[in-house]
């Protein structure tokens, strides 16, 4: 696949909302999907009120676009605000919350920002949007079966709740039926993760958001929920998924989204990421040759405190390359957001 | 949803350009009136305060004046809570029965707080034993209801006022107990304890410098939380005939020699006493209250991220 | 489960055994005298031999300890003496009265837990708001009535004023045989003022419980699955919030204790907290011993209750006693 060339189609829509700077998303039209454009994100930002009256600004000017029968793997060391990005997406932020930018789902162009709780409560969750979240077994009711469960959400979501529907329902996500009337607390990690995926699928959502869906899994585990992850995308539905873990996305992702300090550092897809050129990020090489398989060498330092961001470029730290420009935000431009690197054009 | 536009905000990433980012919150703000029932608990408490300590000098005999052709008038201007079923100003006769009311209230919670500080103390500083023992007696007065003990302790001794102490300390000292037992178990585990011990500090210098000071805030604390409970202890013993002398007017009494009023009709002889009694249980509770967030503050919630 | 109530049933004795040895203890201390009381009016005109044969017969001038086990080895084998006041078997009185007391604590109990539920649940969805706001204030005002001031009132305004009640009783006045409807009637009030003084800690924990259930991640789940609000909040939010209020709602039966004492006294409803008032105020040891270890009893059935309840609701915890 070639490398995108930058293109400015998705700033011309903001009404002086975000960054001014802000020239290019790396990527509007889908490359591998299908469809048409399933989720359109606009410089979102989320901040956090503190009870001192500070801010934790946990992500910041994020864009991207994501197509029917896509996979785009937002990844990011812990703590950079992937998650809150997941929950922002449905509405599931904690009160002292606040959102700008922009999210538009679908053919309809609905502002997941903007609407209204009843909104996105009877129409967007789990039916257009549907989230496998992390720690699946938490995020289920001790006292209740998986059964019990499915059952419930089928009845929401569909209307008929017979038990043909139920197990259908769990053998999408293959969660075995001899399981069924267990309690959360009784099922392995894997089963958990299955269990929540059958729940997130119930809807056909066309958008699956997964945060971090591997965590706790071991190696083969993993593997083997990514490649389900994927079979489930097929060429209908886009998948965003949430995670740290870059191998994982490297077997599945057609896009690769990196994260730091809660902005997008690159945006680039997934051959030029994993294999040739390979990222153009100071931040995000340094994660790929982080990994095991490469030179299994860590970035020194430590990420900063998302209530405490230095002025300027949020690596600039840890950054080999650093200089007396990084002291200003590098802008994303042709997907990749640093003052050191020479944009290439196909 | 709340919108709030903050034009020309900077970012903190430096010369950027103005942020103008609408930022929209789905939270709704609501108010916070914690502060005004504070205030509010306060000023209430003060009224009565000043009125049980004001008035009584002043009123001796106007509270003691029998008037039968005024009896069992309701409130009125003159009377602003109505007459009992001899005459008597009902507002001045609430006004005695809080005092007293209060004052066996506060002895009551006084030694009740005593009791249960020294047992938990003891519980909490010798451990062992002593403890295991002193759990086990908590258990067997937790298992009898407290007013079923009181009035088994009042019945037994005749009305009056000490009887009506006892039956309060010796119920209420269980939450004290807990609370010292606890604290002082905190406070032997810290750091500076055992450097003091093993400095060479003695036991008792340890007690008095080093634990002391941390159980005696709770230990106050505590005494004042107790307040209403021993009110409303006193009012019920009393109210059965078996607390307080019924010639003696506190809030308890007041009802319970309302009771034939009420059978003829006559609602404000028992209304107001009651209400005197919840109000103060209100505002003493609130005033307690306050300063128990002051002295155990909650953790702050922690961020998800 | 069967390993923790055996274990409960241990610990009871000793406790039971203080208590009544405690009931003694401070009955000696008082300074009535138990032969005096035992003898009433007549006791007045009676010589000082009859007095002192009295005395020997009924054991009052044998020391504590040895009163102390008397009492309890014939209570074990069903003899609880009898009442000086009542002139009646203990256990006669007690038969006869506990199940008046039962009905009424049982019902009051129902109304208190399904409106304090209700009431908990409907401050809880709307935290600082104005049924929050209304919900709460109620519930600690009605903390600090007294049950029986509310009962006078309650009574003055049903009975009294409006006359659409009975003011007190179990039946009514004259009516030789007791029926159904005519309980039923004298029912309402005392029951009613009973849950009324039961309510606040109900509404106050249940609205902590889904107050809490609600910020925590299986309603969160619950609503990205699409869930509607209703089913999120009766399915979930109430099913994990509801639990703490089980655990301890077999700890509320001395409060039940406590308030049926005022309540039966206002209401002159015949059961046993009544007769224990009447026996109190009548220095009526036998009675009065006996009762207090009834209610002890009562206490420690009603914890052992509260943990099977949470075993069994809470699929994560075993019975571990």
């Amino acid at each position: 696949m070639t490398p995108r060339t930058g293109s400015d189609s998705g700033s011309s829509g903001n009404s002086g909302s975000g960054n001014s700077g802000n020239s290019g998303t790396g990527g509007t039209g889908g490359n591998s999907g299908t469809g048409g454009t399933v989720l359109s994100v606009r410089d979102l930002s989320v901040r956090f009120r503190m009870r001192d009256g500070s801010y934790v600004r946990a992500v910041t000017g994020v864009s991207f676009d994501l197509a029917a029968g896509e996979c785009l793997a937002l990844v990011g060391e812990s703590g950079c605000g992937k998650s809150v990005l997941a929950s922002a997406l449905l509405g599931l932020l904690p009160g002292n919350a606040s959102i700008a930018g922009s999210a538009l789902l679908g053919d309809d162009g609905l502002d997941l920002l903007r609407a209204e709780e009843r909104v996105l409560a009877r129409e967007v969750r789990g039916r257009r949007a549907g989230l496998v979240p992390q720690s699946p077994a938490a995020h289920l009711t001790p006292v209740r079966t998986i059964r019990s469960h499915l059952r419930e959400t089928v009845r929401e979501l569909t209307g008929d709740a017979g038990s043909g529907r139920v197990r259908a329902a769990a053998g999408r996500a293959a969660f075995p039926e001899d399981h069924l009337d267990r309690h959360p607390h009784e099922l392995s990690g894997g089963l958990a993760q299955r269990a929540a995926t059958a729940l997130a699928l119930v809807g056909d959502a066309p958008l699956l958001l997964a945060d971090e869906p591997t965590t706790g899994l071991d190696r083969d585990l993993v593997e083997r929920t990514v490649d389900e992850l994927r079979r489930h995308t097929g060429d209908h539905r886009a998948l965003l998924l949430i995670t740290h873990d870059l191998a994982a996305a490297g077997r599945i992702a057609d896009r690769v989204a990196v994260m730091y300090a809660g902005r997008l550092v690159e945006i680039t897809d997934a051959s030029g990421f994993f294999g040739a050129p390979g990222p153009r990020h100071p931040y995000a090489r340094g994660l790929l040759n982080a990994l095991p398989e490469r030179d299994f060498t860590p970035i020194p330092g430590m990420p900063p405190e998302l209530g405490a961001l230095p002025p300027g470029c949020a690596f600039a730290a840890r950054c080999a390359r650093a200089s007396a420009a990084c002291t200003v935000v590098p802008d994303l431009v042709s997907g990749v957001a640093c003052h050191h690197v020479a944009v290439a054009h196909a | 949803m709340a919108d709030t536009v903050h034009p020309a905000e900077k970012t903190e990433n430096g010369p950027n350009g103005p942020n103008t980012a609408v930022w929209r919150s789905r939270a709704v703000v609501r108010r916070s009136t914690r502060a005004w029932r504070v205030r509010g608990s306060a000023a209430v408490v003060a009224v009565l305060m000043l009125s049980v300590l004001l008035v009584p000098p002043f009123a001796q005999l106007d509270q003691q004046a029998v008037d039968l052709a005024a009896k069992l008038r309701p409130p009125s201007w003159t009377h602003p809570f109505g007459t009992d079923d001899v005459g008597r100003d009902l507002l001045l006769r609430c006004v005695y029965g809080l005092r007293v009311s209060l004052l066996v209230g506060v002895v009551a919670a006084v030694v009740s707080t005593v009791i249960g500080t020294a047992v938990g103390a003891l519980a909490g500083a010798l451990g062992g034993w002593t403890d295991r023992l002193v759990m086990r007696l908590v258990d067997v007065f937790a298992s009898v209801p407290h007013l079923l003990l009181g009035i088994f302790i009042v019945a037994m001794f005749r009305p009056g006022v000490w009887p009506v102490v006892v039956s309060v300390a010796l119920t209420h000292w269980l939450s004290t107990a807990r609370i010292v037992r606890a604290e002082v178990l905190s406070l032997r585990s810290r750091p500076y304890v055992d450097a003091a011990i093993s400095g060479g500090a003695s036991r008792r210098r340890v007690a008095v410098r080093h634990l002391l000071p941390g159980v005696l805030p709770q230990a106050g604390l505590a005494a004042v939380l107790m307040v209403p409970h021993a009110i409303w202890h006193e009012s019920a013993l009393s109210f059965l005939g078996l607390g307080l002398p019924t010639h003696q007017a506190s809030l308890g009494t007041l009802v319970q020699s309302a009771r034939g009023s009420l059978l003829a009709g006559d609602w404000w002889p028992t209304l107001f006493p009651g209400l005197c009694a919840v109000t103060a249980t209100l505002a003493v509770a609130g005033l307690a209250g306050a300063w128990r967030e002051r002295l155990n503050p909650r953790r702050r919630s922690e961020l998800m991220l | 489960m069967a390993r923790l109530a055996g274990r409960r049933a241990l610990f009871a004795v000793p406790v039971l055994g203080a208590v009544t040895f405690g009931v003694f203890a401070i009955a000696a201390a008082s300074p009535f005298d138990p032969v005096k009381a035992y003898a009433g009016t007549a006791g007045l005109s009676a010589s000082q031999e009859t007095l002192d044969q009295l005395r020997a017969n009924l054991g009052t001038d044998r020391p504590l300890v040895t009163r102390w086990w008397d009492w309890l080895t014939s209570a074990v084998r069903g003899d609880l003496g009898v009442s000086s006041a009542l002139r009646q078997p203990v256990a006669d009185v007690i038969g006869e009265r506990v199940g008046w007391s039962v009905l009424l604590a049982s019902a009051a109990f129902l109304v208190a837990v399904l409106l304090g539920g209700l009431l908990g649940v409907l401050a809880a969805r709307r935290p600082g708001g104005w049924t929050d706001r209304a919900v709460t204030s109620l519930a600690y005002t009605l903390e600090a009535a007294p049950p029986f001031w509310l009962g006078l009132l309650v009574m003055w305004l049903f009975a009294l004023r409006l006359g659409v009640l009975p003011a007190g009783g179990l039946t009514d006045t004259g009516s030789t045989v007791v029926t159904a409807g005519e309980v039923a009637r004298h029912l309402v009030l005392p029951a009613g003022v009973l849950a009324l003084s039961q309510l606040p800690w109900f509404v106050l924990y249940v609205r902590q419980g889904v107050g809490d259930a609600l910020q925590e991640d299986p309603v969160r789940g619950a609503r990205a699955r699409g869930l509607a609000e209703r089913t999120v909040l009766t399915g979930h939010a109430l099913r994990s919030g509801m639990l703490p209020v089980l655990t301890l709602i077999g700890s509320r039966v001395p409060e039940l204790i406590t308030g049926a004492l005022l309540v039966e006294t206002v209401f002159s409803w015949p059961g046993i907290a009544a007769a224990t008032v009447e026996s109190a105020t009548a220095a009526d040891f036998p009675l009065l011993a006996a009762l207090t270890v009834l209610a002890t009893f009562a206490v420690l059935l009603g914890n052992l209750l509260a943990d099977l309840l949470y075993g069994l609701a809470d699929p994560r915890v075993g019975f571990d006693g």
